[in-house]
C-alpha cells in the first residue's frame, strides 16, 4: 500500500512491545484473588453444618436431661419387690433413646450431604489452581460453570425458583447451587408480602439463639406490625393483649417503637396522625427487607445477586466510549466478516451497560499499521487486505468494511498513535 | 448515549491527575478537595503482584480441614454413644428380667452408666464444634471477607438484566431453561419475537454439521449469498470446499468422480472470484493416495477443518442478526471476575483515604485485560492523557500524528500555527481533520 507523505520522524513503537510486556501479566490467572465471587460457595454450607450442629446439641440436652431424670426416678423407686415398674421405666427410658438415636440420624444424613457437597465444591475451586491463564481452555470451561452458578443464585433470589432449578438441573451443577436455603427464603418472602408473619415467626423460632446474637429486632419487628394490623382492625383490647405478650419483653431494647405503639391506639388508620408510617402498607416491604437481610447475615452469604457485582466490575472494563457513540465503531461492527461485534455494543448489554463508567485506559491500544481512509475512518493495514482479498476487489483497491466505500489504495494514508 | 465532560480528570500538560472530593463536613461549609496523583507507584499499588508464586497456594489446607469433618469430626461419633447408651438400657432390662434382686442395684449402675454415656456423647459433640471451628477458620484464611455490596450498581435494573439471561440462554441453546425463565420473569415482551427460531435453526445446522453433514449448513449460507457476500464472508465457498473434500477423500472407490461431479455443479457460481482455489481443489484429485505430504495437506477433510466452518458459521449467523459472536454476558461476567480483585482493592484504598469517587463516567483505575476482551480501538490523547469521546473526538494533523480535539485547540490557542508534540512538523489547526477509530 502507498503511504503519501511521511512525517520525517516516525513514532517508536512503543504500543507493541509495552503491550506484550503488559498481556503477559494481563492474562495470569492469581486464584487466590480470582476466588472473591466463590466464597458463598463454601461459607454457606458451613453455616448450614453449624445449624446441624446446634440442633443436635440441643437434641442431645433436651433428651440427656429427660433421660437422667427418669433414671433417677427409677433408681430411686426401684424396689426387688416391683421388678416390673423399673422395667417399664426402662422401657420408657429405651423409646426416648431411640427417639434421640433417630434424630441424630437423620441430622447425620442431612451433614453427610452438605460434606460431599462441600467436597465437590472445593474440589471445584481446586480445579482453578490447576491453571495459569485466563486464556487458558480449561479457563473458558470453568468461567461458564462459574455464570451458570451465577445466574441460578440470581433466580433464586429473585424468585424465578422453577428456572434455577431447571439451569442447575440441565448443567449438573446441583452441587454447586444452593437451591433450598434460598427456596425457604422467597417462600418466607412471600407470606411476608401475603401479609402473613406465621412462616417468618416460625423460622425466628427456629433460629432464636444465633437472632439473638446478633441482635436482631426481626422478632419484634414482626411482632409489632401483628399489633398494628389487630389496632388497624380497631380490636384494641386483642392489641394490648398482643403487646403484654409478644412486645412488653423488649421495652428497654424498644422505648420509642412501644411509646409510638401505645399512642397510636387512639389513632385510628383514617386519621392516622403521627403514625401514619406505622399503618404504611409499606411497612410489609420493610418486614421483607429486614428478614432477607437477616436470613442471609445468618448464611454468611452476600446481600445482593454476585452476578450484579460481576456484571458491574465486568461491563465497565469492557467499556469504551465508543460502546455508546453515535458514530460505528471502526471494529466492533457486524456489517462485515472482518469486524465483530463488541459485547458492550450487542443488543443483550447495550442498555445495561449506560448505567456504568467506562474502563479507564492510560494508553492507546490500537491495531498495527494504522491506515485512515478518505473518509476519515481507521483501520489496520492487514484488516483492509483482508477485506479486499475475501471480496475480490481488484489489484490496489481497498473498501471500508463499515461504510462499504471504495476506494484506490493510493488514496489512503498512514496515521500514528502511540 | 453521548458520554457527558471527562469530570474525572484535570489535565495539566503530561501529569495526569484523578480529582477525588472529600464530601462536605457537617456543617456544609467546607468542601476540601483532595488531588491524588497518578503517578507510576500508586498505580502498582492498585495491580495485584504479577509473578506471585502460587505453587504453595491450593486450597489444601480447607480441604484438610473437610478431611476432619467427613473423618471423625461428625455426628456418627455421638450417634455410636448413643447406641452404648441404648446397649445399657437392654442390658439392664435383661439383668432385672434375669435375676429381679438386683433390681436396685442394677437401677443404681444404670443411672451412673447412662451419665457417663451422656459425657462421651457430649465429649464426642465437642469434636464435631471444634471441628466445624477449624474449617471455619480455614475458610476465614482462604478467602478475606470483602464487602461486595460496594460494587453493585445495577441493583435497579432487573428488567435488563433479565433480557440480557433470557437472549444468553437462547443464544447457548438452554431453549427449555429459556421458556421456563421467560414465562417465570415475564419477558415475552422484552426478548426480540424471532430470536428463539433463529437460534433453534443455528443449533439445528451446527448439530448437522456435528453430525458431519453440511446440507443445511450450504442451504442457509445459499440463501443469504448477498449478504454473506457484501460483508466479504467466504462461508458458503467453505462449506463447499468442505463437501468436495468429504466426497474425495470419504467416498471410497467412488470418492474422485464423485467430487468431481460436485465441483462441476456447485463450484460454477464461485469460478470467478475463488479461481486458484478451484484449481487447487482440481489438483487435490491427483494427489489423493498421498496427501498427507501433498501442497494440499491443509485441505484434509480434518478435526481442525470441520471446526474452523463450525465457528465461522456461528460467527456470521450471529453477525446477520447483529449480534456478538460469542455470549455478551459470559464475557462480561468473566471480564468482571477479572476486574473485581483491582476494583475491590481501589474501593478499600479510596474508603482508606476517606476518598469519593466523583465521576460517574470512567472508572478511576486502569483494569488490565487480555487482548481477546478488547473490542475497539482505545485512543488516549498523548498530550491530555484523556480518552476521546464524541465530544472530544481524535484529530489528525497533516504529519499523520493524532491528538485529542481539546488538546489541539489548547496548543494551537485561537488558531495560530503549532508545532506537533511529536515531530518537528509545524502545523494549522484548520488542517487538522477528524478521524473515527
Amino acid at each position: 500500500m502507498c503511504t503519501p507523505s511521511q512525517p520525517t520522524t516516525s513514532p517508536p513503537d512503543r504500543v507493541s512491545f509495552s503491550g506484550k510486556m503488559a498481556q503477559k501479566s494481563a492474562s495470569s490467572l492469581n486464584p487466590e484473588t480470582h476466588l472473591l465471587l466463590d466464597q458463598p460457595l463454601l461459607r454457606l454450607p458451613h453455616e448450614v453444618l453449624r445449624k446441624i450442629f446446634k440442633t443436635s446439641q440441643k437434641y442431645v440436652e433436651q433428651d440427656s436431661k429427660k433421660l437422667s431424670e427418669l433414671a433417677k426416678d427409677a433408681t430411686r423407686s426401684a424396689t426387688p419387690a416391683s421388678p416390673d415398674a423399673s422395667i417399664a421405666s426402662i422401657n420408657t427410658m429405651i423409646t426416648r433413646m431411640q427417639g434421640l438415636k433417630r434424630k441424630m440420624e437423620n441430622l447425620h444424613d442431612e451433614e453427610k450431604l452438605v460434606h460431599s457437597q462441600s467436597r465437590k465444591r472445593t474440589t471445584h475451586l481446586n480445579d482453578l489452581y490447576g491453571l495459569s491463564s485466563l486464556l487458558d481452555d480449561g479457563y473458558g470451561k470453568w468461567s461458564k460453570v462459574r455464570l451458570d452458578r451465577l445466574l441460578v443464585d440470581y433466580m433464586l433470589r429473585n424468585g424465578y425458583s422453577e428456572s434455577a432449578k431447571k439451569l442447575a438441573h440441565e448443567k449438573e451443577i446441583d452441587e454447586l447451587v444452593d437451591i433450598d436455603v434460598f427456596l425457604q427464603c422467597w417462600s418466607i418472602e412471600e407470606s411476608l408480602r401475603r401479609k402473613s408473619t406465621t412462616e417468618c415467626l416460625a423460622w425466628c423460632q427456629e433460629n432464636k439463639n444465633a437472632l439473638k446474637k446478633i441482635k436482631s429486632t426481626l422478632e419484634f419487628e414482626l411482632r409489632l406490625q401483628q399489633y398494628i394490623e389487630l389496632v388497624r382492625e380497631r380490636k384494641l383490647s386483642e392489641a394490648v393483649a398482643y403487646a403484654r405478650k409478644y412486645l412488653s419483653g423488649n421495652f428497654d431494647s424498644h422505648k420509642n417503637d412501644f411509646h409510638r405503639a401505645s399512642c397510636m391506639l387512639a389513632f385510628p388508620p383514617e386519621r392516622p396522625g403521627p403514625y401514619k408510617d406505622l399503618y404504611a402498607e409499606s411497612r410489609w416491604d420493610h418486614l421483607v427487607k429486614t428478614f432477607v437481610t437477616t436470613h442471609h447475615n445468618l448464611y454468611n452469604i452476600p446481600q445482593g445477586p454476585l452476578l450484579h457485582v460481576a456484571l458491574s466490575a465486568g461491563l465497565s472494563a469492557l467499556k469504551t466510549p465508543s460502546c455508546h457513540s453515535t458514530l460505528p465503531s471502526s471494529r466492533s461492527n457486524t456489517a462485515s466478516s472482518v469486524t465483530s461485534l463488541c459485547p458492550i455494543c450487542s443488543t443483550e448489554l447495550n442498555d445495561l451497560a449506560i448505567h456504568v463508567p467506562y474502563g479507564h485506559h492510560t494508553t492507546s491500544w490500537v491495531e498495527h499499521d494504522l491506515v485512515v481512509l478518505p473518509n476519515g475512518r481507521v483501520y489496520g493495514t492487514r484488516r483492509l487486505e483482508d477485506l479486499a482479498t475475501k471480496l475480490g476487489l481488484g489489484p490496489g483497491r481497498v473498501k471500508d468494511p463499515i461504510t462499504a466505500e471504495e476506494w484506490d489504495s493510493e488514496e489512503i494514508r498512514k496515521v500514528f498513535i502511540s | 448515549m453521548v458520554p457527558g465532560p471527562p469530570a474525572l480528570h484535570t489535565t495539566f500538560f503530561h501529569f495526569h491527575y484523578i480529582t477525588f472530593c472529600i464530601p462536605p463536613a457537617a456543617d456544609g461549609t467546607c468542601i476540601t478537595t483532595y488531588t491524588y496523583t497518578d503517578t507510576d507507584t500508586d498505580a502498582a499499588t492498585l495491580r495485584e503482584p504479577v509473578d506471585d508464586d502460587t505453587s504453595g497456594c491450593t486450597m489444601d489446607a480447607v480441604e484438610k480441614e473437610l478431611d476432619r469433618l467427613t473423618g471423625r469430626a461428625n455426628l456418627a461419633g455421638s450417634i455410636r454413644d448413643i447406641d452404648g447408651c441404648l446397649e445399657l438400657l437392654v442390658a439392664a432390662k435383661a439383668a432385672i428380667e434375669s435375676d429381679p434382686t438386683m433390681t436396685a442395684a442394677t437401677m443404681a449402675a444404670l443411672e451412673t452408666q447412662l451419665k457417663a454415656g451422656f459425657d462421651r456423647t457430649n465429649d464426642s459433640l465437642k469434636e464435631v464444634y471444634t471441628g466445624l471451628n477449624k474449617y471455619g477458620k480455614a475458610l476465614d484464611k482462604k478467602f478475606k471477607l470483602v464487602n461486595m455490596s460496594d460494587y453493585d450498581v445495577l441493583s435497579t435494573h432487573q428488567p435488563l438484566i433479565n433480557r440480557a439471561i433470557a437472549m444468553h440462554l437462547l443464544r447457548e441453546g438452554n431453549f427449555s431453561i429459556a421458556e421456563t425463565f421467560i414465562a417465570e420473569a415475564d419477558l415475552a415482551a422484552a426478548v426480540p419475537p424471532t430470536l428463539e427460531a433463529d437460534f433453534r435453526d443455528m443449533y439445528r445446522i451446527k448439530e448437522a454439521l456435528r453430525l458431519r453433514d453440511l446440507g443445511p449448513a450450504i442451504a442457509w449460507a445459499a440463501s443469504r449469498r448477498e449478504q454473506l457476500e457484501a460483508r466479504g464472508s467466504n462461508l458458503e465457498f467453505e462449506l463447499h470446499r468442505l463437501q468436495y473434500v468429504v466426497y474425495l477423500f470419504g467416498g471410497g472407490e467412488d470418492g474422485p468422480r464423485k467430487a468431481l461431479e460436485y465441483s462441476r455443479r456447485e463450484f460454477l457460481p464461485f469460478q470467478q472470484k475463488y479461481l486458484a482455489e478451484i484449481s487447487q481443489l482440481a489438483g487435490a484429485l491427483l494427489w489423493r493416495e498421498k496427501m498427507t505430504a501433498s501442497p494440499y495437506a491443509d485441505l484434509l477433510n480434518s478435526e481442525t477443518a470441520w471446526a474452523a466452518v463450525a465457528d465461522s458459521f456461528t460467527s456470521e449467523f450471529c453477525s446477520l442478526l447483529n449480534l456478538a459472536a460469542e455470549s455478551p454476558l459470559y464475557i462480561a461476567a468473566t471480564a468482571g471476575a477479572i476486574a473485581l480483585p483491582t476494583l475491590l482493592k481501589m474501593t478499600s484504598i479510596m474508603k482508606e483515604k476517606k476518598t469519593e469517587w466523583t465521576s460517574q463516567n470512567e472508572l478511576p483505575v486502569e483494569i488490565p485485560l487480555p487482548d481477546k476482551y478488547k473490542f475497539h480501538s482505545i485512543f488516549v490523547c498523548p498530550v491530555s492523557k484523556e480518552q476521546t469521546t464524541d465530544s472530544n473526538p481524535p484529530m489528525m494533523i497533516p504529519c499523520g500524528h493524532v491528538l485529542a480535539k481539546d488538546s489541539l485547540q489548547k496548543l494551537s490557542r485561537s488558531g495560530n500555527r503549532f508545532k506537533c508534540p511529536y515531530c518537528p512538523a509545524d502545523s494549522m489547526p484548520k488542517d487538522a481533520r477528524e478521524i473515527y477509530l
